[in-house]
C-alpha cells in the first residue's frame, strides 16, 4: 500500500505544472532557470528519477529536499514530533471528553441535556475548522490575552508550561473534528449495551449501580468505540493540515502544504510515505487493542 | 422519522429554494464591483452590506450557496457512483476480486487523504470539475463499505437465490434485486456525504485550492473574508453561519433518516 | 411539540450567532495592552530583545536560489555588501569606503574598509569579494540568484587586499546601487567547497560580517541573532533580535496586538485601522521601489495600437483600486520610476491618464473598435474579449476583479483565469503563453530599468509584454552609460516622458509599505523594513 501511495504521489506530482518554487519566480531569468533545473536533476525522465528515489528510500534515504538542500528525512523528522504531539493531544482530549459525555448522554437519553449535547456535537461537526480556529484566536489571544496565538513554544523561554499553553488552542480546534463522532459512537454503543439483558441481570442481582456502570457497561461499550477511534485517526491526521496553517504550528501538515505549493518533489513523496506509514501503524495498533479488549475475539 | 429530521428536511428545502430561486429574485450581480461602496454595513440597497470591493454580500451569499450546494451534491454523487461500483463488485464476485477491492478500500481509508489532495489538486486544472472529482475520490470509501456489506447480506437471501435458479443473469440480479435493498443505507450515506463535501470544499478554499474567484462559493468567501477579520468580521460570519447551517441540516437529516430506516427499528 | 423543537433550534442558532458577534465586538475594543509611555530621555539605551515575524524558514545565503521572500530580512541584517541603501536610498558605504569609475566607464574600483573580520574571527579581504563574484555569481551553472543583474560584469580583479576592480563588458552606471541590493559578500574560507548548498551555513549558523550574527536556528520556529563581537563598527544597542516563523498574516497581527512582536510589515492593509486603534503601537507608511502594471502581450495585434493601451489606462479607475485595495497607501503610476527615487522621479506625470471612460471609448473608436451587440466592442466582426491570468498572491485577485469590471463598462469583456502562483509563473513567465496579466516589479534603488524594457529582453527575458522600440532602447542604453548624476537625471526624465506616452506596460500604481512598530522601538530609519534591516545596529528599545 505504501509503495503504491509513493508511486502514485511521485508521478502525480511530477505531472503538476510548474516547478520547484526557487525556479518559479518572476525575477529568475531563463539562463538561471536552466542552470537550476540541471542542478536539481529535473531534466532527466520521471521514471529514472522515481527509480533512483525508490533505491534510496529502501535504504532509508528519502532524498534531498529541492527547496532547502537538506535531506528529506531530516526535514520530516524535525516536524514529526510536533504533529504527533498535536494529534496525540487532540486524540487524548477527544477520548477523555468524548467517552464520559457519550456515556452521560446514553444514561440520560431523551432528556433536554441529551438534546443540547447532541446539538453541540452536531454544531461541532459542522463548523469549518479554520473558522473555529480564527474565532478562538480572536477571543483568547487577542481579546483576553490568556493564550498564545501561534507557534509551539514561547520565544524567550521554553518551559513545559509554555509548551502546554501553546498546545491548548490548536489541540482543542483539532479535537473538534473528531470529538463529536467519538461522543456519538459512545452514546449509541452505550445505549445498545444498556438494553442488553445482562445489564438488567446485574442490576437485578443488586450490584451497586456504579459497579454495574463501570464494569459492564463501559467495558462492553468501549469495544466498538475503540475500533471507531482507530478509523478516526486518518481524519485527525488530515485535519492537521488546516489546523497547523491557522496556528503556525510547525508540523507535517504545514510542511506538506509548503511542499505542494513549492513543488518539492522528493519532500512530497517522502512525506506521503511517512504519513501513510503512521496511519497504517496506528490502525494496526488499534486492531491489536481491539483484540485485547473484546473477550469474544480472545475466546475465538 | 424524528421531528428533528423533518425540521432538517424543511430547512434544507428552504435553503435549496433560496439558492435556486433567490438569484432570480434578487438580481444584483455577485461580481458587480463598486469600490467606492466597499465594506458598508446593512442598508436598504444591500441588506447584508457590501464586501471589500463593493459587491453585494447577499447576492454573493445566494450565488455562493448555489455553487457550494452544486459542488457538494455533485461530489457526493461521484462518491456514490464510485462506492457502489467498488462495493457491489467486491461483494457480488467474492474471491480475489473481493479481496483486492476491499483491501484497496481499507488502504485508502487508512491513509490520511488530505495529504493526497494537496498533491493531486496542484496537478489538475483548478475548477469545479476537479474539485468534484477530488472530493468524490476522498469520500467513496465508506459508501463502498456500506454497499459491500449490503451486497453480502442480500446475496444469500431467498429471493435472490430463487432468481438465480430462474436463470436471471448476474448483473441484472445485482441491479434489479440486490442493490435496491441497499438504497436506504445509501440515502443516509448520501446526506452525510454532502455534509462532508461542503466542509471539505470550504477547507480547500481556505487553502486556496477550491472554487476560484470571481465565482463565489461559501468556502472562498470565507477565505477572502479572513483578510478583513479585524475590520469587518461580518464578512466572515455570514458564510460561516451558512456553511454551518447547511452542514448541520444535512447531518440531522442523515441521522433522522438513519433512525427511521434502521432495520432494527422496523422490528 | 414540534414548535418547541423549532424554537429550540432557533434559539440555539441565534445564541451562536450572538456569541460570535460578541466575540468580534470584544475584539474591536482596545485590548488591555501594556501601554508604553515613550521615555522622556532622548538618548539610546542598550538592552532588550526585538521580535520580528517572517513567513517561513529562511535560507541564510543571499545568493542561494532559495533565498527569497522571508530570507531577505535576515540576510540583509547579517551579510554586508560593498554598499548598502543610504537613508536617501542612494548607495552608501558598507564594506567599501569609496568607489570610482574609470574614464571609459568600463570598470569600477572599490576601496574596501580595513580591519573587518568575519564572525568567526578570520580577517575579511578583497579575496572574499572576488570569490563571491567570480566563483559564485558569475558562474552560470550554479544558478545563483540575481545573476542577471550582473550581466555586464566580466570579472572581479583583486588589485590589493583592500581594493577590488569590477571589469565590465559595457558601461554600467548603476553598479554601486545594485551592489546594495541583496548582494552580501560570502566568506571564501568557509564556502569555497560548496558555495550555495552548504546546509550547516544556509540553514544553520553562517559566518558573516554584519553587526549581528546568528546564534540559533530552530527550524519551523525561529532564528535568533546576537551581536557579532568581531564587528568593525560600534556595538549594537539590542541584546538580541529574534525572527519568528509565523505563516498566517492574521496571526502576525494578533501577535502585534498582544505585544509579542515589536515590528512587522502590515501586508494585510485592511487591518490598519484596527492596528492604529491599539495602544502601544505606531503605524507608519514607508516608500517602496515598486510599481504594479498590466501587461498586454504585444504578440497579440489587438494590443499593438498605442491608442488601445492608452484607452485601457483611462478606463481603469486606478485611484479607486488604490483606495480599496491599498487603503489609500499608494499613488498613481505613469512611468517605471517610483517617487521613492526622489532624485529622478518626475512628478509632472502624476496626473496623466485621469479616469475617463468616455475618453477611453473615444480612443478605442479611433482604433477601430465600435459597439456591437450588448454594447461589447467589436472590430471586423470579432468581439473584444480576452482572458487575464491571475496569480494567487497578495492583492492580485481583487485588483483583477476591479479591472474586469472597469473594462466591462467600456465594452471590453475580460475572463479571469485564477491560478496557483507556481503554475502561473510556469505559464505566463516561463512559457510566456498569456494574453494579459497584472503583476509588479520591485528593483534596486536605481532608475536603470534596462532588463524590463529593452527589446533584447523580450521573449525569454524580463520584458514581459515583449515591447520592442528602438527609441526606448536608445534611452535605456544612454541611462546606463551616463556617469554623472545630472546627465543621468536628464536621460531618465526623457525616459519617463516617453514610456508614459507609449505605455510598454500599462502603469497602475506605486504602493507604499505600512509598518507597525511597538512604540518603544526607536532608531529605525524611515525606509522600507527590508532596507531598514541594514541599520539593525542602530535600533534600540526605550525603557518602559
Amino acid at each position: 500500500m505504501i509503495v503504491f501511495a509513493s508511486a502514485l504521489t511521485f508521478f502525480f506530482v511530477n505531472l503538476a505544472p510548474g516547478g520547484p518554487g526557487s525556479v518559479m519566480r518572476f525575477d529568475v531569468d531563463a539562463q538561471q532557470r536552466e542552470a537550476l533545473i540541471k542542478r536539481m536533476g529535473l531534466d532527466r525522465p520521471v521514471e529514472q528519477r522515481y527509480a533512483e528515489w525508490v533505491g534510496g528510500a529502501v535504504r532509508g534515504d528519502l532524498g534531498t529536499s529541492l527547496l532547502t538542500d537538506e535531506p528529506v528525512s531530516q526535514r520530516v523528522g524535525e516536524r514529526l514530533p510536533n504533529t504527533l504531539t498535536l494529534a496525540g493531544a487532540a486524540l487524548v482530549l477527544s477520548i477523555a471528553l468524548g467517552i464520559p459525555i457519550g456515556l452521560i448522554q446514553a444514561l440520560r437519553r431523551g432528556s433536554p441535556l441529551d438534546h443540547i449535547l447532541s446539538l453541540l456535537s452536531a454544531i461541532g461537526l459542522s463548523v469549518p475548522v479554520f473558522w473555529l480556529g480564527i474565532v478562538l484566536i480572536l477571543l483568547f489571544a487577542v481579546s483576553l490575552r490568556v493564550l498564545p496565538s501561534a507557534g509551539v513554544t514561547a520565544i524567550a523561554t521554553d518551559t513545559p508550561f509554555d509548551r502546554l499553553r501553546h498546545l491548548v488552542l490548536p489541540a482543542v480546534v483539532l479535537a473538534s473534528t473528531v470529538l463529536p463522532t467519538v461522543v456519538r459512537f459512545m452514546r449509541s454503543a452505550a445505549i445498545e449495551v444498556l438494553h442488553e439483558d445482562y445489564i438488567r441481570t446485574a442490576a437485578a442481582k443488586g450490584l451497586a449501580p456504579r459497579v454495574v456502570l463501570l464494569r459492564h457497561v463501559l467495558r462492553n461499550a468501549l469495544i466498538p468505540v475503540v475500533s471507531a477511534i482507530g478509523a478516526l485517526v486518518p481524519r485527525l491526521l488530515g485535519g492537521t493540515v488546516v489546523t497547523e496553517a491557522v496556528f503556525s504550528w510547525p508540523g507535517l501538515g504545514r510542511l506538506a502544504l509548503e511542499a505542494a505549493q513549492g513543488r518539492d518533489y522528493p519532500l512530497i513523496t517522502g512525506l506521503t510515505v511517512v504519513v501513510a506509514a503512521i496511519a497504517v501503524t496506528t490502525s494496526l495498533l488499534v486492531d491489536l487493542a481491539y483484540t485485547r479488549i473484546d473477550p469474544r475475539i480472545r475466546i475465538a | 422519522m424524528t421531528r428533528l429530521g423533518y425540521a432538517a428536511l424543511a430547512t434544507l428545502a428552504a435553503i435549496a429554494l433560496l439558492a435556486v430561486a433567490g438569484p432570480l429574485v434578487w438580481t444584483i450581480a455577485p461580481e458587480a464591483t463598486n469600490p467606492a461602496q466597499g465594506l458598508l454595513g446593512p442598508s436598504a440597497a444591500h441588506p447584508l452590506g457590501t464586501d471589500e470591493l463593493g459587491r453585494d454580500v447577499l447576492s454573493r451569499l445566494l450565488h455562493g450557496s448555489r455553487v457550494t450546494l452544486v459542488v457538494g451534491i455533485a461530489a457526493m454523487l461521484a462518491a456514490l457512483l464510485l462506492g457502489v461500483i467498488v462495493g457491489a463488485l467486491a461483494g457480488f464476485n467474492g474471491g480475489w476480486v473481493d479481496a483486492l477491492l476491499m483491501r484497496f478500500t481499507d488502504g485508502m481509508l487508512a491513509v490520511p487523504a488530505f495529504f493526497f489532495v494537496l498533491v493531486v489538486i496542484t496537478v489538475l486544472d483548478k475548477g469545479i470539475s476537479t474539485l468534484v472529482f477530488v472530493i468524490g475520490a476522498l469520500s467513496w470509501m465508506p459508501v463502498a463499505r456500506v454497499v459491500y456489506g449490503e451486497t453480502l447480506r442480500w446475496k444469500t437471501a431467498e429471493f435472490v437465490v430463487a432468481a438465480t435458479s430462474l436463470g436471471v443473469p448476474g448483473p441484472r440480479l445485482l441491479m434489479r434485486h440486490i442493490l435496491p435493498q441497499a438504497i436506504p443505507s445509501l440515502v443516509v450515506s448520501a446526506t452525510l456525504g454532502v455534509a462532508f463535501a461542503i466542509l471539505t470544499e470550504s477547507a480547500l478554499s481556505y487553502l486556496g485550492f477550491g472554487v476560484q474567484a470571481p465565482l463565489p462559493s461559501l468556502g472562498n468567501m470565507l477565505q477572502r473574508a479572513q483578510v478583513y477579520v479585524f475590520t469587518a468580521p461580518a464578512l466572515a460570519i455570514y458564510p460561516g453561519i451558512a456553511i454551518t447551517a447547511v452542514v448541520l441540516a444535512f447531518n440531522f437529516l442523515g441521522d433522522g433518516l438513519r433512525d427511521a430506516l434502521d432495520p432494527r427499528r422496523r422490528r | 411539540m414540534s414548535l418547541g423543537l423549532h424554537s429550540f433550534l432557533f434559539r440555539a442558532t441565534s445564541l451562536m450567532f450572538v456569541a460570535t458577534i460578541a466575540v468580534t465586538a470584544c475584539t474591536s475594543t482596545t485590548p488591555p495592552g501594556a501601554s508604553t509611555a515613550p521615555s522622556a530621555a532622548a538618548g539610546p539605551v542598550s538592552g532588550g530583545t526585538v521580535t520580528i515575524p517572517i513567513g517561513a524558514d529562511p535560507t541564510l545565503n543571499p545568493w542561494s536560489p532559495n533565498a527569497f521572500v522571508e530570507s531577505l530580512f535576515i540576510n540583509r541584517a547579517i551579510f554586508e555588501g560593498l554598499t548598502k541603501p543610504g537613508k536617501d536610498l542612494a548607495p552608501a558605504p558598507d564594506l567599501a569606503e569609496s568607489w570610482t569609475t574609470a574614464s571609459d566607464g568600463l570598470s569600477w574600483t572599490f576601496k574596501l574598509r580595513s580591519g573587518v573580520k568575519w564572525s568567526d574571527g578570520k580577517p575579511f579581504s578583497a579575496d572574499d569579494v572576488a570569490f563571491t563574484f567570480n566563483d559564485i555569481v558569475l558562474k552560470p551553472d550554479l544558478g545563483a540568484q540575481n545573476r542577471a543583474s550582473y550581466a555586464a560584469v566580466k570579472s572581479v580583479t583583486v588589485v590589493d587586499p583592500t581594493t577590488v576592480r569590477f571589469d565590465l563588458t559595457r558601461k554600467f552606471a548603476a553598479l554601486p546601487s545594485f551592489l546594495a541590493y541583496n548582494a552580501g559578500i560570502l566568506p571564501k574560507h568557509v564556502l569555497s567547497a560548496d558555495p550555495l548548498k552548504t546546509t550547516s551555513f544556509n540553514k544553520g549558523i553562517p559566518v558573516s560580517t554584519g553587526p549581528f550574527k546568528v546564534e540559533k536556528y530552530t527550524s519551523g520556529q525561529s532564528v535568533s541573532l546576537v551581536p557579532n563581537e568581531h564587528y568593525f563598527g560600534p556595538k549594537p544597542y539590542l541584546d538580541k533580535v529574534v525572527f519568528t516563523v509565523v505563516a498566517d498574516p492574521n496571526t502576525q497581527i494578533a501577535q502585534a496586538l498582544s505585544g509579542d512582536l515589536q515590528i512587522m510589515i502590515l501586508d494585510n492593509k485592511a487591518a490598519v485601522e484596527r492596528v492604529k486603534a491599539a495602544s502601544g503601537l505606531v503605524v507608519v507608511s514607508r516608500p517602496l521601489v515598486q510599481y504594479y502594471w498590466l501587461s498586454l502581450n504585444q504578440t497579440d495585434n489587438r494590443f499593438t495600437d498605442v491608442r488601445v493601451r492608452q484607452a485601457f489606462v483611462h478606463a481603469i479607475d486606478r485611484q479607486a483600486i488604490i483606495k480599496s485595495v491599498e487603503l489609500g497607501y499608494g499613488s498613481i503610476a505613469n512611468s517605471p520610476i517610483t517617487p521613492a527615487l526622489a532624485a529622478y522621479y518626475d512628478p509632472s506625470l502624476a496626473s496623466k491618464y485621469p479616469y475617463d471612460p468616455a475618453k477611453a471609448t473615444e480612443l478605442l473608436k479611433a482604433a477601430g473598435w465600435t459597439p456591437g451587440a450588448n454594447g461589447v466592442l467589436q472590430k471586423d466582426g470579432k468581439p473584444f474579449q480576452f482572458t487575464m491570468d491571475v496569480g494567487q498572491r497578495g492583492v492580485l485577485e481583487p485588483v483583477n476583479a476591479l479591472i474586469q469590471q472597469d473594462l466591462k463598462k467600456v465594452g471590453v469583456i475580460v475572463d479571469l483565469n485564477t491560478m496557483e502562483w507556481n503554475s502561473y509563473i510556469q505559464k505566463d513567465v516561463v512559457r510566456r503563453e498569456y494574453t494579459a496579466t497584472v503583476n509588479w516589479w520591485t528593483y534596486p534603488s536605481d532608475p536603470d530599468v534596462f532588463p524590463y524594457y529593452h527589446s533584447s529582453a523580450a521573449g525569454k527575458g524580463f520584458n514581459i509584454p515583449g515591447y520592442q522600440d528602438p527609441k526606448l532602447d536608445d534611452l535605456l542604453v544612454q541611462g546606463q552609460s551616463a556617469s554623472d548624476l545630472e546627465s543621468r537625471k536628464a536621460v531618465y526624465k526623457q525616459l519617463q516622458q516617453y514610456t508614459s506616452e507609449v505605455l510598454p506596460y500599462l502603469f497602475l500604481w506605486y504602493p507604499q509599505e505600512i509598518d507597525v512598530l511597538s512604540s518603544s522601538l526607536k532608531g529605525v530609519p524611515e525606509l522600507g523594513l527590508r532596507d531598514a534591516m541594514h541599520y539593525l545596529g542602530e535600533w534600540w528599545l526605550a525603557k518602559k
